[in-house]
């Protein structure tokens, strides 16, 4: 395998870890909500310019960085589930599609998010956030892969594993999976449903936040960056939409896919990749690579 | 221990109950009947403050707790055996039932001796514990349902058909838990289509139609009587 092959993979397992973090978030409000947020690559971009401002403004190292942008991007999902979904809901109860109006609202969100990013210093030129680590790169095998890309996955990766440990061994994250799978038999044993509702976004908020501040050093950082989002849903898709580990594992075959296209057909069709990939997935496996048969959700 | 007195609840303009009475004595087993669409569940629902009523009262243990929330219920120490198959599927069956812990979570020491007591009844869910809820068959679902609800530590078990889709085998073995459960001290509500078997396991009887109480007495009377056997046992 050629030097720059191995390079482009890498580069593309890096990104990857990142699509990941943006597909869980859209799946776990999926699943809590049934509605997809069509403003995660928002909180994404919202994450990667709250970390943008704290450095160029405050030069604040990334260990302060990583706990503002989390708890930013945690009060933001919660608050707009409190605010606008649960208004929306109730006012639509018993109707047809009650849904619509949601992901609806969503996009009205990703909307003003990229509006209202733009009052503030440092979004009127591309910029990108500086390397979460400096330092020479490491050569495997005569293939430098740089410490930023390690520090991507490892992150990300860490993120991924403490999600994964809070929702499988704590009672709360076992009461949010609950509320997901059967909200009303979770309301008979006490459980807030409501409530849980809104830690999902605030918790789906916080991963696509904390994916803009691991973006922010690959990626040219523009208010636009939101469009991420396609790239996440192929991500998304090829886990089936509902399966967690799916859509993890679909982040990172989605970056080394992506990288791919564009190594053997050029940058240009870089863009097409995430479309490509939802089209062959949704063709010949609706399902989702890892999901078992087509479930039909009972209404 | 339980009272209702005269709700009456409805679902947007569709009138569910009108006026219903209900009394349930502690240690008792009591059982509610009534055809499809009497009212049978929305009454539990009025119990557990699923669904809010209209008007009358609902009475526990001398306290008036219609219009608290269900979390409230629960803590007073009301638990509902829902109707179907209400699970969480993709979760282990161990999970499932500490779930059923909710108010009690901070309790760990307690709520692992439940879980260990709820085994001793169902020894079934122990040898599936880390199984996923979801493989489980009909009967181990059911079991599944009741030993969740007994994980919040009730003193009156709401149970909705739980007869529903289980061969006779296991409807027998079910009716052996439930009085088993009463036995240990247990108050029971039971909703049942199966009204042979629930008068024979109760002891006082109610039976809805149209969403008012048209029939109420000591369960071996109601059995009986001429109108109940000829619209509800089939003899």
């Amino acid at each position: 395998m050629s030097t720059t092959l191995a390079l482009v993979i890498i580069s593309g397992i890096a990104t990857g870890a990142i699509y990941s973090l943006i597909a869980l978030s859209i799946v776990i409000v999926y699943k809590a909500s049934d509605a997809v947020n069509f403003a995660a690559g928002e909180f994404t971009m919202v994450g990667a310019y709250i970390a943008l401002f704290f450095i160029v403004s405050a030069s604040l190292p990334y260990y302060l960085i990583f706990p503002i942008v989390a708890a930013a991007t945690f009060i933001l999902g919660g608050a707009f589930e409190r605010l606008v979904v649960v208004p929306i809901t109730n006012r639509t109860k018993g109707r047809e599609n009650p849904l619509i109006p949601i992901v609806i609202a969503t996009f009205g969100l990703s909307l003003m998010l990229t509006g209202f990013v733009r009052v503030f210093p440092y979004t009127e030129e591309v910029r990108s956030l500086p390397p979460l680590i400096r330092g020479a790169p490491i050569f495997v095998g005569g293939v430098p892969i740089l410490l930023t890309d390690i520090a991507i996955v490892v992150v990300a990766v860490t993120a991924i594993l403490g999600f994964w440990l809070f929702f499988s061994y704590t009672m709360l994250g076992k009461a949010l999976q609950a509320s997901s799978q059967n909200p009303r038999t979770a309301a008979l044993s006490g459980i807030p449903v409501a409530k849980m509702r809104m830690i999902v976004w605030a918790i789906a908020g916080l991963m696509a936040g904390v994916s803009g501040m691991l973006v922010g050093p690959k990626l040219a950082l523009t208010p636009n960056l939101g469009g991420i989002i396609m790239i996440a849903i192929a991500a998304a898709v090829i886990g089936g939409f509902s399966n967690l580990p799916g859509s993890i594992l679909g982040g990172f075959i989605v970056g080394v896919v992506q990288n791919l296209i564009g190594y053997f057909f050029g940058s240009t069709t870089i863009a097409v990749a995430p479309f490509l990939i939802i089209m062959v997935v949704l063709l010949f496996r609706p399902q989702g690579l890892f999901g078992g048969p087509v479930h039909v959700k009972k209404v | 221990m339980l009272k209702l007195e005269g709700i009456s609840a409805s679902y947007g303009a569709v009138q569910a109950l009108e006026g219903v009475s209900l009394e349930v004595e502690a240690g008792k087993i009591a059982c509610l009947l009534g055809a499809n669409g009497a009212g049978k569940s929305s009454t539990l629902n009025c119990i557990s403050g699923v669904v809010p009523i209209r008007s009358g009262a609902i009475w526990f243990d001398g306290q008036r707790i219609d219009g608290r929330s269900i979390e409230q219920i629960v803590r007073h120490g009301i638990a509902q055996v829902p109707e179907g198959r209400e699970i969480y599927p993709e979760m282990s069956v161990a999970d499932n039932l500490v779930l059923g812990a909710w108010i009690h979570r901070r309790d760990t020491k307690q709520v692992r001796n439940d879980i260990a007591r709820v085994y001793e009844i169902f020894p079934r869910l122990k040898e599936r514990e880390q199984q996923h809820a979801g493989t489980l068959s009909g009967g181990e679902q059911q079991m599944l349902m009741i030993g969740r609800a007994l994980m919040s530590r009730p003193r009156l078990l709401l149970m909705d058909e739980p007869s529903l889709g289980l061969s006779p085998v296991l409807v027998e073995k079910l009716f052996e838990v439930i009085e088993h459960l009463n036995q240990t001290g247990l108050t029971i509500l039971l909703v049942e289509q199966n009204a042979q078997l629930a008068l024979k396991t109760s002891e006082y009887g109610y039976i809805l139609e149209n969403g008012e109480m048209a029939f109420h007495g000591p369960s071996g009377e109601l059995r009986s009587n001429e109108k109940v056997r000829e619209a509800y046992l089939g003899t």
